[in-house]
């Protein structure tokens, strides 16, 4: 979707857009030449069907898009960790689909519980890996 | 006034992009696959799940590297026909690593991570309109899983699919023109009808059908030791693709499906049609077509 500025037949940009509320987010954009604004305010359905398409959500994605649209939607909740986690163990994890993370957390870390370990940490991944035959 | 296409760039939304980069990712990830094929059919319960689990059993034993990716979100079976249970999806350096079954071919199914007493459900802002996101939700969830797992070298990345002749499309425009198709049906006009409507949506599309599986062609009967007539078998309707093959039912291979383990039955009428199968299906998707 893109927005044009009709009387100077300019293309608008996005300025800024505010945190999600009950599924609807809200974007401004304006155009650069006449500094005209605009706000796109879209329903839970609209949210809904572009962040289907997996763009990136939530705070990583904040970072990493230049859209806040996609970056902040769906800043969700974090499970509290209930196993200390490394810095590279958790960069590990970020590579498992966001819809089944949640999943495979909690079975590497039962994991690392029956194996007596308190921290999950990138050699307890690698034997893990081992221990299911990967 | 200008036009969507006079227009470089979305204005910051960097939506398309990152669709696009996702894309990229999965082509990286299969790029030491060599055969990939997707196993559907217009039809549910004809087998195709069964099918496509035997099917790269008998791939494995002829030496092939294989793996399945269990498509269908809904009624994912894969994992328990590989007997994989309380598997974790393990984060590797080079990412996510392959879950192996005993036969070493690789599995990923969401059976293996979701109780069959959940339903599969995603996050949504928009609870109760489900009809107006989940599909598109679906097929990123399976580009997620292609671009994620490491794949590494496969001579063959079997994809199991859902039902529906609209979903036979749908897949294989997303999984592209280097994706070959195999359909399943079983002998009657009923399934034989609904396949013919796959294979005329595939029709219009660049992917390669090998051609159709006729599964349950008969069941194996241990007490006359024959194969005795399970459906009113007739090809009135003509599919239009070459059949490669035909299945008998087994009661024992399905009890063993239930068990998830392995059914190989030495010389039991099933096993016989299914190693026939894998020989035809390497023949055939080794040949260019024709029209190549």
């Amino acid at each position: 979707m893109k927005f044009l500025c009709v009387p100077c037949d300019k293309p608008m940009q996005l300025l800024e857009a505010s945190p999600p509320d009950r599924g609807s987010v809200s974007l401004v954009y304006s155009c650069d030449a006449c500094g005209y604004e605009m706000a796109m305010l879209t329903n839970p359905q609209e949210t809904q069907v572009v962040t289907s398409l997996g763009v990136k959500i939530g705070k990583e994605g904040a970072g990493e898009s230049k859209c806040p649209f996609t970056g902040m939607l769906a800043d969700m909740e974090r499970d509290e960790d209930t196993l200390r986690w490394t810095a590279g163990a958790r960069e590990r994890l970020s590579s498992v689909p966001e819809f089944v993370r949640t999943m495979a957390k909690s079975g590497i870390e039962k994991y690392a519980r029956d194996q007596g370990y308190a921290e999950v940490d990138e050699k307890v991944l690698d034997e893990a890996r081992s221990h299911f035959g990967m | 006034m200008k036009s969507y296409y006079d227009i470089t760039g979305d204005g910051g939304s960097n939506i398309l992009e990152q669709v696009g980069a996702m894309h990229a990712a999965i082509d990286e990830k299969l790029a030491g696959v060599k055969h990939r094929l997707a196993v559907g059919s217009g039809k549910g319960g004809v087998g195709k799940s069964t099918l496509t689990r035997q099917l790269a059993t008998a791939l494995r034993q002829r030496g092939n590297a294989c793996a399945i990716l269990d498509a269908d979100l809904n009624g994912p079976s894969q994992a328990r026909l590989s007997g994989l249970h309380d598997v974790p999806l393990l984060p590797g350096a080079e990412g996510v690593a392959l879950p192996k079954d005993a036969d070493g071919i690789g599995v990923v199914s969401l059976g293996s991570l979701i109780p069959e007493s959940e339903a599969v459900s995603f996050d949504t802002v928009a609870a109760g309109d489900s009809y107006t996101w989940r599909a598109t939700r679906e097929f990123t969830a399976v580009a997620e899983l292609l671009s994620s797992i490491d794949w590494g070298h496969l001579d063959y990345l079997l994809i199991d699919l859902p039902p529906g002749a609209e979903r036979t499309l749908q897949f294989a425009e997303f999984l592209g023109s280097s994706t070959a198709f195999m359909l399943v049906t079983v002998p009657s006009d009923l399934a034989r009808g609904v396949v013919a409507r796959s294979v005329a949506a595939l029709r219009g599309t660049p992917n390669r059908v090998l051609g159709y599986v006729e599964n349950m062609r008969g069941y194996w009967c241990e007490a006359c030791s024959d194969v005795r007539p399970l459906f009113p078998e007739s090809e009135r309707v003509d599919l239009g693709i070459p059949r490669l093959g035909s299945v008998p039912f087994d009661p024992q291979l399905a009890a063993a499906c239930d068990r998830g383990e392995p059914a190989i039955g030495a010389d039991r009428p099933w096993w016989v049609a299914i190693q026939k199968l894998a020989e035809v299906v390497e023949e055939t998707i080794q040949t260019k077509p024709s029209s190549e």
